[in-house]
C-alpha cells in the first residue's frame, strides 16, 4: 500500500498531500516526522538523489528536486525499491510539467497539473502509470494508448 | 512574517511580480486584517466548524452564501465572472467565489473564455481544499454534460471522484490540503436549499455509470475516466459495487477475449490498428477497476477474466491481472494454478511477463509463483509446483533489484507479515540445496521429460546471447553474488533493501537452526562448481544495463573455486560490514540488523559489539532506531535462545552507551527474557551480564576519552545520566527481584532449617558459608550491599528493597546475613567499614549515616517478627514434645493465624507463593498442613478466602476435601513465578513494553513515528484556521471574525473549546495525541507507572491472582518512596475500582432539542430521543443513541445543555 505522497517547500510548508490508509491522527505525525526528517538530512543535496528511512514496517523514500522536497511513504509491497520508482515516476513528471526543477513559485503555478498527475500516478494507494507520456496524454483526457 | 501564516490558497493566488519567487510570506500582510488576525489560531486539519455559540452566525451566512450562488447559479445568462478583479487586489481567492466562479463559469461553458478560466484558474485552486463541496456537483455534472473541452472535462472528471470519495467526514479524505467544513452538516442547517452528498451522489453515479457503459469508440477516452471515477465510490456501498463489477465485466466481455498475442515493446499498442489500441485501452480500464474492487474468491468468473488479463497488452493491466491472481492464489492456490497453468508453459503469456517492462508485474509474478509453489493444496501435483518455483528461481536472475529481491525473499519462506518458523527453516533449506535450471538450456532440457514442447518454441529474444552457455547454478551462489553487488551500489533504498534482504535470510537461517534442519555449511557447493563460469557471465549479460557499480562483481570470482555455503556467507557478510559506513543512519541500521541475525550463537560475537558500540557513538542515531535494534535483539533472543548472554553483552552497550534513548522497559524485558531462556546452566552468566551495569564507574561529565570503549559510559548531559541512572535503578531492581531465581535458592526449598543459621553468628563465618553454598547469590548479595551504601539515593533505597526481598525468599543463611546488613544500615554504623568503597556523590548521607533507617524500619519489623514466631513455634513445640500432648484445635488456629499474618506481612514486600512459604519454617509445615484440612482451607487463598473467613467453609465442605493447589502446581512454575519469570507471564506482563516487542515480532505497525523534539517543525500551509475565520465569513461578518480570532487566545474562549475537544477525542493535538495511543506514552504512561507498583506489590499475591501482580513487573522505579507499609495499599485499592465503576455509573438521558453536528466527532440529536451518556467533557456529552440515527452514526458529542440526565 502506497501510504502518502507528499511536497513540502523548503521551508517545510505541505504544498501538496495525499493519504492514503493512514488514519486522520496519525497524518499530523507523519507530517512532523518527514519534515524532520528532511530538515536533518536534505541539506545540499542534489536533485533527486533518494534518501530512504523505514519506521517499523513502514518505508519512505524521499527526494529534492528543485525547490520542493517529494516525500513517499509505503508498507508491503511497496518497499523502499518500489517507492523509488514512485518517486522517478513523480519527479519526471514535475519535471514534464514544469519543464525544469521547479521554483516554488512555478510549483504552484501548475499547481491544478500536477494534481491530476499525481491523480493518474496514485489510485487509491496503488501505483497506477508510470510512463509520463501516457500520464501527459491521460491528463489530457485521451486514451492511454493513442490511436 | 513568519511562512506559516501563510495560506497555500495565499501562495497560488499571490500575484508572482509583488512575491519574490520562493519567499511565501509576503504576501499575508497584504490580506485583510481580518485574514493575518486569525491565521494565529492552532492549525486544525479537522477543519471543524466552531463551537456551538458561533452556530447561529454561521447559520446566518451560510444562508446567505447558498442563495447568494445559487441565484447566480440559476440566473444562467452569461456573466462576466469577478475571479481576476480579485486577483489583482492581491487577496487570497476564498473558497466561496471559487464555488461561484463554477457554478457562473458552469452556466457560461460553451464559451472559450469560460473555460480557460475553469482550466487556468478556478479548477487549480479549487484543488487546494481537500474537499470539495457537493453543493457544486450539479454545476460539475453540468460541465460534464455540455462542455467539450478536454481539459476541463478531465478536471470534471477529477472532482466528481473526489465528492464520491469523500466520505462525509472532510478529515479523512484522502486529498490533504486546507481544511474544508462537513458540507453535509452544513447543509443540514440550511433547511431549504441544502445539497447533501446524499443528494448529488446518486445523480453522480448515475451519470458516470452511463458514461463508462457507452461503447461509443469517439467516447471511450471519457470513457475510462468515468470509469475510473466511479471506482473511488466508498466500496461499503453495495449497490455502487454492484453497477462497478457489472460494467467492468460488461467491457471484459466484450474485449477481454482475444487470442492475440501481446505485442512486444514498452506499450504494446504503438503501430497498432485502432481497434485493438481501444481494445487494449478498455482492457487496461476495466482491470484498473476491478483492481480496486474487493476480491472475489471462489467466483470462477471473477478469476477467469484475472487470468485473461494476463495475456493482455497493455502493461499496467497484466500487472493488475497477476497482482489480483495472487491475491486470490493465498486464498485458492488450486484453482488458481489450474486457471493459470497453460499460461506457464514455455511461450505462455506468465513467461512473457518475465520480459515484461513493468517491474512490479514482475514482483507480482515471484509472489504468485512462490504462493503456488509452497501450496498444500498442490501436494498432489509436484510438477506444477516445481514449475512455478522454477519460474521463481528465473527472477532470482531479474535486472531488477526490486524483483530480485522479492524472489530472494519469496525463496526464503518471507511472504508477508506472518513469521512461521517452519517455512522459513524450509526457505533457508531451500536456498542453500536448490539449483537453477535455466529451461533453455539444452543440456538441460534433455533431461526433462517434456523435450519436444520446449525445443520446438523459440528461444525468448532477450535472451538470445546468453542462450549459448545456461547451466545449472546454485541458488545461494546467485544470491549471494547479486546481494554483493547490490552493497556497492550508490543507492541508499538498493543498499537499505539490500541490507534487510541479509536481515531476513538471518532470520530464516536462525529458524533453521532452531529446528534443526540438517545443513551443513561446510560442505562444498563443488558439485556446480564447472557451471560457475558460466554464472558470472550470465549475471554481468542480465544486470549489464543496470548500475554500474554491478561490474563489481567481478571482484567477488577469486573465491569460486571450492565454494561453501559459510565461504560464500563469509565473504557475503564481509560486504555487509563495510556498509556501516553508509552516511545514512537507516541504512547502518537495517544493516547492524542484519549483522544481528547473521551472528551466528557459535561464532566471535566481537566484532559485531565493536561495530556496535562505535556506531552508538554516533549522537545522529535517533532513539527510534535505537529501540529498534534493541528489539531486534528480543526477536533474535526468541530464534535462538542460546544466545541469550551474547544478546545480553550487546544489550548493555545501549545500557552504557546511549542510557537517554532507550527505552528501559524494552531493556529491562530483554533481560528477563533472557535470563529465563539462557537455561539453568546460564542463569548465572546471564544475571552477571545485568548486574555489569552496576559494577561501571559512575559518568564522568565532558570525558571525552574512551568514547568507542563498551566500558565506558557516556553520560555526559545531565539527560542520559538521569537515564542512566534510572536504569542502574531497573538493574539493581531486577537483581533483587530474580537474584533467587538464577540461583535457584528459595527458603521454601531450602534444606537448612532454620535453626542451624543461628549456630552461625559470627558474621564472618556466616558469609563463608553463605558463599561456598551458593555464589550467585553471594554474589548478588555483593553488590547489592554496595549499592545500598554506594549508589545515589534512589539507588540506595531500591537496594534495600531489593535485599528485603532477597531476605525474604532466600533461606538462611542468607536470610541472616541481610537482616544483619540491614540492621546495620538502619543505624548507619557499618558505613565506617565501607568508606573505601564509598563514592560520594556529593550528597548529604544524612544524620543516621545513610538516611535509609526510616524505609528500613518496617522491613526489619517484619523480619524481626519472623524470627520471633519461629523462636516461639520452636518453643511451643518443645513444650508439646515434653509434655506428650497433642497440639489442640485452638493452637492450632493460633499458629495458623500467625502463619497467615507473616504472610500477608510478607506479601507486602514481594510476592511469595502463599501455598508454599512457610514464615515460621519448614517445621510448622506439618502442624499448618492438619490445620488446613481439618478446616478445609484452601493453601493459596488461606485466612482471605471468605469462605473460610465467615466459617462457611466448616459447614459446607464437611465431608469432601478439596484437593490441595500446592499439589497441582508445578515447583519450577512456582518459582518462575515468585521471580515473575512464568512463561505466560513474560509475554503479558509489562504492557508497554511488551506491546511493542510483540509488535515488533509480528513485523506489524504502520502507525506514525513520534518525533523527538516538542516543536513541530512542519507547517501546514493549510489548516491555520478554520474556513470560517478564513473565508466563508471574512467578507459578510468581518467584527465577529475578530471576535472570535481574538478570543482564541483566552482560555474561556469557544475556540479553545473546541480546541480541547477536537484535541481530546482524537484531534490534532499534538501531546494528547500521544496519550491516546495503545502502547502508551506520555503522560497516560507515567501515571499508569505511578499506579502500577502500588497496586501489583499489595494485590493480594495468591497464586491465583499472578495476573495482576505481573502488571506491575516493569515498574521497578517506584514514584513514591514513602514507607511502604502505609499509603500505598488505599492507592492500589483506588485505582483497582476505579475501572469498574466507571462502567457502573452509566446515565442515561434525553434529547431536548434538535441538534445538528458540526464535526465529525458531534453526534445529530432529534428532541425526545432516548440517549445513554459515557461521560462528560468540557461542556460536551460523549453519548450513544438506542438505534443509529439518520446519519448512521451511534456515538458522539452533544452539548451537555441539549440533554436532560435522568
Amino acid at each position: 500500500m502506497l501510504l502518502a505522497v507528499l511536497f513540502f517547500n523548503l521551508e517545510g510548508n505541505i504544498l501538496v498531500e495525499r493519504f492514503h490508509g493512514v488514519p486522520a491522527e496519525e497524518r499530523l505525525h507523519w507530517r512532523t516526522f518527514l519534515v524532520k526528517l528532511g530538515s536533518d538530512n536534505l541539506k545540499g543535496a542534489k536533485n533527486e538523489e533518494l534518501f530512504v528511512a523505514s519506521h517499523k514496517s513502514v518505508y519512505i523514500v524521499y527526494s529534492v528536486l528543485g525547490d520542493v522536497c517529494i516525500y513517499v511513504v509505503g508498507k508491503d509491497e511497496y518497499d523502499e525499491l518500489a517507492l523509488a520508482e514512485v518517486i522517478f515516476v513523480i519527479t519526471s513528471c514535475v519535471k514534464d510539467v514544469c519543464g525544469k526543477p521547479p521554483t516554488e513559485r512555478l510549483f504552484l503555478d501548475k499547481y491544478g497539473k500536477i494534481c491530476l498527475c499525481l491523480d493518474e500516478i496514485v489510485w487509491k494507494g496503488i501505483l497506477e502509470n508510470t510512463d509520463k507520456d501516457r500520464i501527459r496524454r491521460l491528463i489530457r483526457l485521451k486514451p492511454p494508448a493513442d490511436i | 512574517m513568519d511562512s506559516s501564516g501563510t495560506t497555500l490558497m495565499d501562495l497560488i493566488t499571490a500575484d508572482p511580480s509583488s512575491v519574490p519567487s520562493g519567499t511565501s510570506g509576503t504576501s499575508g500582510p497584504s490580506a485583510n486584517t481580518s485574514t493575518t488576525s486569525s491565521v494565529a489560531a492552532p492549525p486544525s486539519t479537522l477543519g471543524k466548524p466552531a463551537a456551538q455559540t458561533d452556530r447561529k452566525s454561521k447559520r446566518s451566512t451560510l444562508m446567505q452564501i447558498h442563495s447568494e450562488t445559487i441565484s447566480v447559479a440559476k440566473a444562467l445568462n452569461p456573466v462576466k465572472t469577478n475571479i481576476m478583479p480579485q486577483k489583482q487586489k492581491k487577496k487570497p481567492v476564498s473558497y466561496s467565489q471559487l464555488a461561484r466562479s463554477i457554478h457562473e463559469l458552469a452556466a457560461a461553458s460553451d464559451q472559450k473564455s469560460s473555460q480557460k478560466q475553469l482550466v487556468h484558474h478556478v479548477f487549480p485552486k479549487l484543488a487546494v481544499y481537500n474537499s470539495v463541496d457537493p453543493s457544486l456537483a450539479p454545476s460539475l455534472l453540468m460541465l460534464n454534460q455540455q462542455c467539450e473541452d478536454r481539459s476541463v472535462l478531465r478536471y470534471v472528471y477529477y472532482y466528481l471522484a473526489r465528492i464520491l470519495s469523500d466520505s462525509g467526514s472532510q478529515g479523512l479524505s484522502p486529498g490533504g490540503g486546507i481544511p474544508t467544513p462537513n458540507w453535509d452538516a452544513l447543509a443540514d442547517i440550511d433547511a431549504i436549499g441544502g445539497v447533501t452528498r446524499a443528494d448529488v451522489v446518486p445523480r453522480i453515479i448515475n451519470q458516470l455509470t452511463k458514461e463508462a457503459s457507452n461503447a461509443d469508440v469517439e467516447f471511450h477516452a471519457r470513457r475510462l475516466a468515468a470509469l475510473k471515477a466511479l471506482t473511488f465510490a466508498p466500496s461499503s456501498n453495495n449497490e455502487i459495487l454492484a453497477k462497478l463489477f457489472e460494467i467492468v465485466f460488461g467491457i471484459l466481455d466484450k474485449v477481454a477475449d482475444t487470442k492475440q498475442k501481446r505485442k512486444k515493446g514498452m506499450f504494446g499498442g504503438k503501430g497498432g490498428d485502432k481497434e485493438s489500441i481501444i481494445r487494449s485501452n478498455l482492457q487496461y480500464a476495466a482491470l484498473s477497476a476491478l483492481r480496486r474492487l474487493p476480491l472475489d474468491p471462489g467466483n470462477p468468473a471473477f478469476l477467469h477474466r484475472a487470468v485473461q488479463g494476463v495475456s493482455f497488452s497493455d502493461s499496467v493491466a497484466v500487472r493488475y491481472s497477476l497482482e489480483i491472481i495472487s491475491e486470490l492464489a493465498t486464498k485458492d492456490p488450486y484453482s488458481v494454478a489450474m486457471a493459470i497453468g497453460k499460461l506457464l508453459l514455455p511461450g505462455g503469456a506468465l513467461q512473457d511477463v518475465l520480459h515484461l517492462h513493468d517491474v512490479l508485474a514482475r514482483v507480482a509474478l515471484a509472489r504468485l509463483c512462490h504462493t503456488i509453489s509452497r501450496a498444500r493444496a498442490l501436494d498432489e501435483r509436484p510438477d506444477i509446483k516445481a514449475q512455478f518455483a522454477s519460474v521463481l528461481y528465473q527472477l532470482l536472475l531479474d535486472p531488477s533489484e526490486r524483483v530480485c529481491f522479492e524472489a530472494i525473499l519469496c525463496v526464503l519462506g518471507k511472504f508477508d507479515n506472518t513469521e512461521r518458523a517452519e517455512e522459513r527453516a524450509a526457505g533457508w533449506y531451500r536456498l542453500t540445496r536448490e539449483i537453477l535450471k535455466l529451461p533453455e538450456a539444452p543440456s538441460v532440457s534433455l533431461k526433462e521429460t517434456s523435450v519436444e514442447s520446449k525445443d520446438s518454441l523459440p528461444p525468448k529474444p532477450s535472451k538470445d546471447k546468453s542462450q549459448k552457455s545456461r547451466r545449472p547454478q546454485p541458488l545461494i551462489k546467485l544470491v549471494m553474488r547479486r546481494l554483493e553487488s547490490s552493497f556497492r551500489s550508490f543507492s541508499r533504498p538498493v543498499l537499505h533493501a539490500a541490507a534487510r534482504v541479509v536481515q531476513e535470510m538471518g532470520k530464516s537461517r536462525a529458524a533453521a537452526f532452531a529446528l534443526g534442519v540438517d545443513i551443513d555449511e561446510g560442505a562444498h557447493l563443488s558439485v556446480y562448481s564447472e557451471a560457475t563460469d558460466s554464472l558470472d557471465t550470465d549475471l554481468n549479460e542480465t544486470s549489464s544495463h543496470s548500475e554500474a557499480s554491478r561490474k563489481a562483481s567481478s571482484v567477488s570470482n577469486g573465491t569460486t573455486g571450492k565454494d561453501t555455503v559459510a565461504s560464500l556467507l563469509a565473504s557475503l557478510m564481509e560486504v555487509v560490514r563495510t556498509t556501516v559506513a553508509c552516511e545514512c543512519v537507516y541504512v547502518r541500521a537495517m544493516v547492524i540488523k542484519a549483522l544481528i541475525w547473521m551472528q551466528s550463537p557459535y561464532e566471535s560475537f566481537e566484532e559485531l559489539e565493536s561495530i556496535i558500540a562505535s556506531e552508538l557513538s554516533d549522537p545522529a542515531w535517533p532513539s527510534t532506531l535505537l529501540n529498534d535494534i534493541l528489539l531486534t535483539l528480543h526477536a533474535r533472543f526468541k530464534a535462538t535462545p542460546d544466545m541469550a548472554v551474547t544478546l545480553l553483552e550487546i544489550a548493555r552497550i545501549f545500557a552504557t552507551k546511549v542510557p537517554g534513548k532507550i527505552d528501559a522497559d524494552v531493556l529491562q524485558l530483554l533481560w528477563k527474557t533472557c535470563l529465563v531462556g539462557a537455561g539453568p546452566g546460564g542463569k548465572h552468566t546471564a544475571l552477571e551480564a545485568v548486574t555489569i551495569v552496576l559494577d561501571l564507574p559512575p559518568p564522568q561529565p565532558g570525558s571525552m576519552s574512551g568514547l568507542t570503549s563498551i566500558d565506558m559510559v557516556s553520560a555526559s548531559d545531565p539527560k542520559s545520566a538521569l537515564a542512566l541512572q534510572r536504569l542502574v535503578q531497573a538493574a539493581v531492581w531486577f537483581l533483587g527481584e530474580n537474584a533467587n531465581y538464577a540461583a535457584s535458592e528459595y527458603a521454601w526449598e531450602s534444606a537448612t532449617p532454620p535453626g542451624t543459621a543461628l549456630m552461625m553468628l559470627d558474621a564472618d563465618k556466616m558469609v563463608a558459608a553463605a558463599s561456598s553454598r551458593n555464589p550467585t547469590l553471594a554474589g548478588a548479595l555483593t553488590r547489592l550491599q554496595r549499592c545500598a551504601f554506594s549508589g545515589s539515593w534512589e539507588v540506595r533505597i531500591i537496594a534495600a528493597q531489593a535485599l528485603t526481598t532477597m531476605a525474604i525468599r532466600s533461606g538462611e543463611p542468607f536470610r541472616l546475613q541481610i537482616y544483619e546488613f540491614l540492621h546495620a544500615l538502619s543505624l548507619g554504623g557499618v558505613q565506617s567499614q565501607f568508606s573505601d568503597m564509598h563514592l560520594s556523590n556529593g550528597e548529604d548521607q544524612g544524620a543516621s549515616g545513610t538516611g535509609l533507617g526510616s524505609l528500613i524500619s518496617p522491613m526489619l519489623k517484619v523480619l524481626d517478627e519472623m524470627y520471633k514466631a519461629q523462636d516461639d513455634l520452636i518453643k511451643e513445640i518443645r513444650n508439646h514434645d515434653n509434655a506428650k500432648k497433642e497440639w489442640t484445635d485452638e493452637e492450632l488456629k493460633k499458629l495458623y493465624e500467625t502463619h497467615e499474618k507473616l504472610l500477608d506481612q510478607v506479601s507486602l514486600f514481594c510476592y511469595v507463593p502463599r501455598a508454599k512459604y512457610l514464615p515460621l519454617g519448614p517445621i510448622s509445615a506439618k502442624l499448618i498442613d492438619i490445620y488446613r484440612t481439618r478446616h478445609n482451607i484452601s493453601a493459596s487463598t488461606g485466612l482471605n478466602d471468605p469462605a473460610v473467613a465467615t466459617g462457611i467453609s466448616d459447614l459446607v465442605y464437611e465431608s469432601k476435601r478439596t484437593p490441595a493447589e500446592p499439589d497441582t502446581l508445578d515447583d519450577d512454575l512456582v518459582n518462575a513465578w515468585a521471580a515473575n519469570l512464568g512463561d505466560d507471564s513474560l509475554w503479558s506482563n509489562n504492557a508497554t513494553a511488551m506491546n511493542r516487542v510483540n509488535e515488533f515480532l509480528a513485523g506489524a505497525g504502520t502507525d506514525a513515528p513520534d518525533v523527538e523534539e516538542e516543536n513541530i517543525t512542519y507547517r501546514p500551509s493549510v489548516g491555520y484556521d478554520d474556513m470560517w475565520a478564513k473565508t466563508l465569513l471574512e467578507a459578510s461578518e468581518p467584527e465577529e471574525d475578530d471576535a472570535r480570532s481574538s478570543g482564541t487566545s483566552s482560555p474561556e474562549s469557544t475556540g479553545s473549546v473546541e480546541t480541547s475537544i477536537s484535541s481530546h477525542f482524537g484531534g490534532m493535538s499534538y501531546p494528547s495525541l500521544f496519550s491516546s495511543r495503545p502502547s502508551g506514552y506520555g503522560s497516560s504512561k507515567t501515571s499508569e507507572r505511578a499506579s502500577a507498583p502500588g497496586a501489583s506489590r499489595f494485590s493480594d499475591p495468591s497464586v491465583g491472582s499472578s495476573a495482576s501482580m505481573f502488571e506491575g513487573l516493569g515498574s521497578p522505579r517506584y514514584e513514591s518512596f514513602e514507607n511502604p507499609l502505609a499509603g500505598h495499599g488505599a492507592q492500589s485499592l483506588e485505582s483497582q475500582d476505579d475501572e469498574p465503576s466507571r462502567s457502573e455509573n452509566r446515565q442515561f438521558g434525553k434529547a431536548l432539542y434538535d441538534f445538528t453536528a458540526g464535526g465529525d466527532d458531534e453526534l445529530n440529536l432529534t428532541a425526545g430521543e432516548e440517549l445513554e451518556i459515557d461521560y462528560e467533557v468540557d461542556g460536551w456529552f460523549y453519548v450513544k443513541k438506542k438505534r443509529p440515527g439518520r446519519d448512521g452514526k451511534m456515538a458522539g458529542l452533544v452539548p451537555v445543555l441539549y440533554v436532560s440526565q435522568s
